[in-house]
């Protein structure tokens, strides 16, 4: 295979095309519009790149999704589809893999608008053990972190390349055994409720105590202040004159 | 003396007045404890299996005790109207009984709502929406439940899509993360009940799922049940509450 680097091998290609170009761009995930799939357990959302690879009108434009700590011993000339970055060996033996391959024409230059355009990174479930997909686009086993990055190749060698982006981390999830459900204490209404029925009802109860402990003792003082309506009972002594002394009718 | 029969007829007339008064608040507190043991919000089956045991158990004491003041306010007037002592008696001790058990409705109510915190349902949801081997029958109606209440609420989760990221759930036993970020409810249905837009829906564009939690349609259900039994009840009780002392105060004065 053709060195990674300025080689001794003689080939055809001109010295300056054996290192692809480096593009200041750097792959990034999705600001706009704001996404709540930006990232979950195993896939994430990228910009697609348009107007990056103006230049390479031929090239086929790949992604390569790689380990953290493997993009340093990633060789750009490692060919898409093979066993060496197949899919389905990531993350191990595989610590890189190519997919998302398409051509120029589906990153339009200025990007048109009101289109939502992005690359979803691990959508596709069907040929996630299809072996002989190695270019499949399939969910990620773990939370990370990954680093991309775009490579565009002509035939078979590496024409240009962007930077790898940052670090990319995908959520994790929790179990919900984890969840606590004990209760965060009791309201004030609660309490409330509870403390003022209390009182009520006990001062209901010591009423009907009072009530039936002083049941036919005048406790409310001096003679009875009610009368039954159909009682003919003369308990007071109604005169005519009212004004009368009552020491003079004794 | 003609002050002194005033006074009788005043007093009289105020406990009659408070009778008839709960009279109707006992109709209504049974009204409206029907209304609420029918179900009509749909939730039961999440309410059901909280850990405080059944909410309808106040709500069913509620029916029983509203029927009960309504009984007993017009025995009440009655024997006020006769000045009885024996009815008057039989009225004070059947209202402290009627007393303490709305009582206890009232703070079990409370109680309960209180207890219905949103990582409560949170937890069953994770634990049981589209369980694939459902244990019991409960299982399937949470499903019922929660799909229904994401279709009529536009919302999605407890708290929202994020939750059926952040913990892993009987859910995402059998239902890929790719696949299903979040449950195919979540998205913006059209008439046939498919996403509009399925790729919108995963990747989570405005629009085309539903951003919101559900909590706030639960709470806002489950508040207005609490808020008609205990409160209400609440209500009712204080005014009994004078009443009945007014009554003793009544019965006490009355001769023999």
């Amino acid at each position: 295979f053709r060195g990674c680097s300025g080689g001794s091998t003689p080939s055809t290609a001109l010295p300056w095309l054996l290192t692809a170009a480096h593009l200041k761009f750097s792959p990034v995930l999705t600001q706009d519009p704001p996404l709540e799939g930006l990232t979950t357990a195993s896939t994430f959302v990228l910009d697609q790149p348009h107007c990056i690879f103006q230049d390479y009108g031929n090239a086929d434009i790949w992604l390569v999704v790689a380990l953290s700590q493997a993009t340093s011993t990633f060789n750009n000339s490692a060919g898409p589809g093979t066993p060496e970055t197949a899919f389905q060996s990531f993350p191990d033996p595989v610590r890189a893999y190519m997919t998302l391959n398409t051509t120029l024409g589906n990153y339009p230059c200025p990007k048109p608008d009101g289109d939502i355009t992005v690359l979803r990174v691990g959508s596709e479930t069907s040929c996630a053990r299809d072996v002989t997909r190695p270019t499949c686009n399939g969910p990620l086993p773990g939370p990370g972190p990954y680093r991309v990055k775009f490579l565009a190749l002509e035939g078979s060698v590496p024409v240009a390349e962007t930077a790898w982006s940052v670090p990319i981390m995908l959520r994790t999830a929790k179990s919900p055994s984890s969840i606590s459900t004990t209760g965060s204490g009791h309201n004030a209404g609660m309490i409330a409720i509870t403390t003022i029925l209390s009182i009520l009802f006990a001062i209901l109860l010591a009423g009907l105590v009072a009530m039936l402990v002083f049941w036919g003792s005048d406790f409310c003082g001096g003679s009875s202040t009610f009368s039954k309506p159909e009682s003919v009972t003369v308990r007071r002594y109604n005169t005519h004159h009212v004004y009368d002394q009552p020491a003079a009718r004794l | 003396m003609a002050k002194s029969d005033d006074c009788v007829h005043i007093l009289q007339g105020l406990l009659v007045f408070g009778n008839v008064v709960i009279g109707m608040c006992g109709i209504a507190l049974t009204a409206e404890c029907i209304y609420f043991v029918s179900n009509p919000h749909g939730l039961y089956p999440l309410l059901k299996e909280t850990e405080n045991g059944d909410i309808n158990a106040a709500a069913w004491i509620g029916i029983f005790v509203g029927l009960a003041l309504f009984a007993l306010s017009i025995l009440g007037i009655i024997g006020v109207i006769k000045a009885s002592r024996t009815l008057l008696l039989v009225y004070i001790i059947l209202m402290l009984i009627t007393f303490a058990f709305e009582m206890a409705s009232c703070i079990t109510a409370a109680t309960h709502q209180d207890s219905l915190t949103p990582e409560l349902f949170l937890k069953q949801m994770l634990e049981r929406y589209q369980k694939s081997e459902p244990a019991s029958n409960s299982d399937n109606d949470i499903t019922k439940t929660w799909d229904e209440l994401m279709l009529q609420n536009h919302c999605c989760g407890v708290l929202g899509p994020s939750d059926w990221q952040e913990y892993t759930s009987a859910f995402r036993l059998t239902h890929s993360d790719a696949d299903y970020p979040w449950p195919r409810m979540c998205c913006v249905l059209d008439a046939k009940g498919l996403p509009v837009n399925l790729d919108g829906c995963k990747l989570g564009v405005p629009g085309y799922y539903n951003s919101n939690g559900c909590y706030n349609a639960i709470s806002g259900r489950v508040n207005t049940h609490s808020w008609g039994v205990a409160w209400f009840g609440f209500a009712i009780l204080c005014w009994t509450f004078c009443v009945l002392l007014g009554t003793m105060f009544y019965w006490s004065g009355i001769e023999y």
